[in-house]
């Protein structure tokens, strides 16, 4: 192949990709629905505890389910020598199970997302969801209490399957 | 760039540490005119002492860390460790188990192959082969991210296995973005691989000979690229590796050329293998139940594993406890660090970026 030869055929490689789908994601509007074909419940990391084996799922924010915690905190062993996000916080409800009404309490800015908090967790009442969006302007309002964790994040904006097509190239839709 | 003297025809100043295109690293350079004279590399800017954390974490909490230093090939450097682990236990991962972290480690592979490609592209001055391997890098991240449940650092394997099975549907969706990327692949060929432009800065430049490479004990693609025929997946064949056929890609040139074909090459490989795995990969559990803390039994193991880079090794002494007792991690950045002072010297100045990021060198692996 000649030197002019190789310049124009990079050049018409280039140009050819002016007549393919584009394959971005319109971010804030549009979001990648990556674990909503698990046709999960949550979409997000569960562990059975039983079995000692987890759900494939998004490692994002934590839900707990605070009618099931007994306050063991195993959770926040385990999150010790990792990112040391993980307080055990007095609650001012009463609980059956939970008789020291101890809960754990998330900082996300330590959090590093590796979900061994759930796995360490033996009565299914520490999981993961698909949301992430956790940004904000103040750095104190990243500290999760134990109320806030119990509820499911609202899972806003349209979510867009992604299809990697041979023939007209990557695409969302 | 900042002067650090001058001295009659010489002149000598440093490269970096704030960021010259990859990582936080200085080289030290003296020029006499545009050709180099002599390099210092300069490491240890990002060194977190890895190994000793280690000695006061468990097994499972080292995890997290010891994925951290290459992050877009965290499972792959992660892989010995795992391994050096079960060996202390006494346990081996379920077949399942096995054929999952293959796909997980070529994956792995493949993104980190493109991130260097992307990084190389920007280096030879080619803005488009910037952004084509970092935005079809983003299909393989969501593959990883759909077994793995994060972006870059999975923590996905564990001792006596991996923490999930694979998601349904995955290996349909696999093979959809493996052979759309397939022809993808050939595109690049045609805007870089065969581009005059980057033979003209690749070919001749920064030759490593197959003696030189034996001596200075480069590992990974770089040593295939120097004619010599290595890999750990195919020489101690680990988890599975075994069963699986393909051709290590060797060259014989050892320059730049070489080095940069024998990744592109790995990157059809990668792909070969994962679609061998998937089709290999039997049904069960993935991971062997382990209740409490993981005590490692009185003795020392250690494993080793091709990792993006080239062969990464962990040798792991135990003293009965939770934690381990001494932990020695072996990276190939730190190994190709020997030989880019060799390969630098007597090239233009302009060559140096060709050469310097076409050992894919990473500060922060070697620095551990």
């Amino acid at each position: 192949m000649s030197f002019f030869a190789g310049f124009f055929l990079a050049l018409w490689a280039g140009v050819k990709q002016i007549f393919k789908h584009r394959y971005t994601l319109r971010y804030p509007e549009q979001k990648l629905d990556i674990f909503m074909i698990n046709n999960q419940k949550s979409g997000g990391y569960e562990f059975d505890a039983k079995k000692q084996v987890g759900t494939a799922g998004f490692k994002g924010r934590h839900i707990l389910y605070m009618d099931k915690c007994t306050g063991c905190s195993l959770c926040a062993i385990a999150c010790e020598g990792i990112a040391d996000c993980i307080d055990m916080v007095k609650v001012d409800k009463s609980f059956v199970q939970n008789k020291k009404s101890q809960f754990p309490q998330i900082d996300y800015g330590r959090c590093v997302f590796c979900g061994f908090c759930v796995d360490a967790c033996p009565f299914d009442c520490l999981f993961e969801t698909p949301f992430y969006e956790l940004a904000t302007t103040d750095k104190r309002s990243l500290v999760y209490t134990p109320e806030m964790l119990n509820e499911y994040p609202q899972l806003k904006g349209e979510y867009v399957k992604f299809i990697p097509d041979k023939k007209s190239g990557a695409h969302h839709g | 760039m900042e002067v650090v003297d001058q001295e009659g025809r010489t002149l000598t100043f440093s490269i970096g540490p704030q960021h010259p295109g990859s990582g936080h690293f200085r080289l030290i350079v003296k020029v006499d005119g545009d050709f180099i004279v002599d390099v210092k590399p300069d490491p240890g800017y990002v060194h977190r002492g890895a190994e000793k954390m280690c000695e006061e974490r468990t097994y499972i909490q080292n995890i997290p860390h010891l994925e951290r230093p290459v992050i877009f090939d965290s499972s792959g450097i992660l892989f010995p460790y795992v391994l050096a682990v079960e060996e202390l236990l006494g346990v081996q991962a379920p077949p399942r188990a096995q054929y999952i972290r293959i796909i997980m480690a070529e994956l792995n592979r493949i993104i980190s192959h493109l991130y260097w490609l992307a990084i190389y592209g920007i280096f030879l001055g080619h803005s488009t082969m910037f952004m084509w391997p970092m935005g079809d890098r983003e299909l393989f991240i969501d593959l990883a991210e759909a077994i793995g449940g994060t972006r870059v650092t999975f923590s996905y394997f564990v001792p006596g296995g991996v923490r999930n099975d694979l998601p349904p549907g995955f290996k349909e969706r696999a093979l959809k973005t493996f052979s759309y990327y397939e022809k993808r692949l050939e595109e690049y060929d045609k805007i870089f691989f065969s581009n005059p432009m980057f033979l003209k800065r690749t070919q001749g430049i920064g030759v490593l000979k197959r003696e030189d490479a034996i001596r200075l004990g480069v590992t990974g693609p770089n040593l295939r690229a120097s004619g010599i025929s290595s890999d750990t997946r195919k020489d101690e064949p680990y988890s599975s590796y075994e069963t699986i056929k393909w051709d290590i890609p060797v060259r014989k040139e050892g320059d730049c050329y070489a080095r940069s074909m024998v990744r592109f090459q790995e990157l059809f490989d990668s792909l070969n293998i994962m679609r061998q795995a998937l089709d290999l990969i039997p049904e069960g559990s993935v991971k062997i139940p382990m209740r409490g803390q993981i005590k490692g039994k009185v003795g020392e193991s250690f494993a080793r594993t091709e990792a993006a880079r080239g062969t990464m090794f962990y040798h792991i002494i135990s003293d009965g406890a939770t934690h381990p007792y001494r932990v020695k991690i072996s990276v190939p950045s730190f190994r190709s660090l020997s030989a880019m002072p060799f390969l630098l010297k007597g090239n233009h100045l302009a060559d140096m970026p060709a050469i310097y990021w076409g050992l894919d060198y990473w500060p922060v692996e070697a620095d551990k």
